[in-house]
């Protein structure tokens, strides 16, 4: 087991206690009637295994993002854990990463996990070159040999299909399916076992859509890394994922293998969803 | 009714004891910047009042006081800060650096070395070295408490990528007793492995910036660079000092009319060079 979710919530804003029982599936949205809290996260449980790539389905506003940025630990969460890759603490028992010292969460972050965000503005520091951002990686997961890091900043500047020319060019100097693709190769510099998707293709026009894709997948499959892609979009769903999960007001209301959901969805969003598909 | 009596050492007791506390924990963690409570001084900030502060926050009767800027004793900083604190405290002043105990500089460790009776004070404009790569204080902290300096390091990347090597010549970045990677003020590369292992007490006062931090006696300190690179100080080549032909210091690069000329920084280690050079002539 890779990752694991243990009734996992977040709320915004002051709970009254009920929050979570007075929102989420049924009720009509993710605000509680008695208290005004937004619910993002309600309760979630999740698993990962090693190379496995799960989807994220929802509306906005579903919490997809927020369970995304918890699991990156950009996010507390309100209550429940998160156990990742077997970490224990000092007496063997499972350690969430919510509970990890300090030194450790940025090494979970630098070692073992990469996010790649919609934003390129998010992912990558503008006033650092591409080789720099992905230096930035790789320098982050405890390598400090020179000639190292920029074989390896150029490897994956190349994996990209960037020209290796290019790569002491500043991210501005780039178009926004370039910069989505430096994006990618910092994320994957430091050989992750986790990668992080939040709306990866979204803003890109169709056909850098299906070549950033399609890296992706290429990438998985030669380098074998788990995902996790929050998209709204149901075609990069059905192009990337084997698992899908719908969310709706913060609720889990659905997993199960992506082709089984997409073409007998149970849940009546998830019909509304797959039935909106243009 | 008001006493207008002067103290010794220009502050009062609890103002020294202040200064003296952030001292302290400087010195108790290595390279940490501790805020303190920058006083108004006679002088503008920016113009040594850190160094200032620090200095009178713990010189005593009978502590000999030298000052340099950029290893100069006599020019108008240098001169007017020596003064100011000769005149509050009535300690004995020199331009000797070996007769010193306390020494305030600014950008530049004396030649001579320095010993375990010696203070070190450094007059610092920034303080903190995260923040050319991160403006966010609560995040440089965050960083400093994770050792994470991965942003540091890809700055001496990216200009190892395009200039072979970094182009920082002062302020160079050093971790010091493996953990903390503080600003060592503008000293040039030059000076940067004097402050490794060095007998004296460092301290680096920051008026402007409110900050004091600190490299306690025998410290490890090193400057941060990649494991297959070395770290470089200035070559002057076959240049040497024109006034007394020392080769094997800093030199200061003099622009006139008649061309470029080349003396030492350090005005003192220039004096007694001339002074035996002569002698054994």
């Amino acid at each position: 087991m890779l990752l694991e979710l243990d009734d996992v919530s977040k709320v915004y804003g002051v709970s009254c206690g009920n929050c979570l029982e007075l929102t989420g599936d049924s009720s009509e949205c993710a605000i509680c009637p008695e208290c005004n809290a937004v619910v993002a996260v309600n309760r979630v449980n999740l698993s990962v295994e090693e190379n496995e790539i799960v989807g994220v389905v929802g509306e906005s506003g579903s919490g997809k993002s927020t369970l995304l940025q918890m699991i990156y630990q950009d996010q507390k969460a309100t209550s429940g854990e998160i156990y990742f890759n077997g970490l224990k603490d000092s007496n063997g028992n499972k350690l969430s990463l919510f509970n990890l010292p300090s030194g450790k969460t940025s090494w979970v972050r630098n070692h073992e996990m990469s996010m790649i965000y919609q934003n390129p503005h998010l992912g990558l520091n503008f006033n650092f070159s591409a080789g720099g951002n992905i230096a930035e990686k790789i320098i982050g997961s405890g390598e400090k040999r020179y000639q190292i890091i920029r074989d390896r900043a150029l490897h994956f500047f190349g994996k990209i299909e960037m020209p290796t020319s290019r790569i002491d060019d500043y991210p501005e100097a780039f178009s926004g399916g370039q910069q989505q693709r430096i994006q990618i190769a910092k994320a994957l510099s430091s050989s992750p076992r986790l990668l992080l998707l939040d709306e990866p293709t979204t803003g890109l026009d169709v056909s850098v859509q299906a070549k950033i894709l399609d890296l992706i997948k290429a990438l998985q499959y030669e380098m074998g890394f788990s995902m996790i892609v929050v998209s709204h979009d149901l075609g990069v769903i059905n192009h990337l994922t084997d698992l899908t999960l719908v969310m709706k007001n913060g609720c889990l209301v659905e997993y199960g293998l992506t082709d089984q959901i997409l073409e007998d969805p149970q849940h009546p969003y998830t019909q509304l969803l797959v039935s909106s598909k243009l | 009714m008001t006493t207008n009596k002067v103290t010794f050492g220009f502050f009062d007791e609890d103002a020294k004891k202040e200064i003296r506390r952030a001292s302290l924990k400087a010195v108790a963690l290595p390279g940490y910047i501790v805020p303190f409570a920058s006083r108004e001084m006679p002088i503008a900030r920016g113009w040594g009042t850190g160094g200032l502060q620090v200095t009178l926050s713990l010189i005593t009767e009978e502590d000999t006081l030298k000052v340099i800027d950029q290893g100069c004793d006599g020019s108008v900083n240098a001169v007017n800060i020596r003064e100011f604190i000769v005149s509050v405290t009535g300690v004995k002043q020199t331009m000797a650096t070996p007769e010193a105990t306390v020494i305030q500089t600014r950008h530049r460790v004396p030649e001579y070395p320095l010993t375990s009776n010696q203070i070190l004070v450094y007059q610092v404009p920034i303080p903190e070295v995260l923040t050319i790569v991160e403006p966010d204080t609560a995040k440089q902290k965050e960083m400093h408490a994770s050792v994470d300096y991965s942003k540091l390091w890809v700055l001496l990347y990216e200009d190892t990528s395009q200039f072979g090597d970094s182009r920082i010549s002062s302020r160079y970045p050093v971790r010091v007793n493996d953990h903390f990677v503080m600003d060592p003020s503008p000293i040039p590369k030059y000076d940067i492995p004097k402050l490794n292992n060095n007998p004296s007490l460092q301290l680096f006062g920051a008026g402007r910036e409110k900050r004091i931090y600190a490299i306690p006696p025998y410290t490890k300190v090193e400057p941060l660079k990649f494991t297959d690179r070395e770290f470089i100080i200035e070559d002057f080549g076959d240049k040497c000092c024109e006034r007394c032909g020392a080769t094997d210091v800093y030199l200061d690069e003099v622009h006139q009319e008649d061309g470029v000329h080349f003396f030492c920084s350090d005005t003192y280690h220039c004096d007694t060079n001339k002074n035996e050079v002569e002698d054994a002539a």
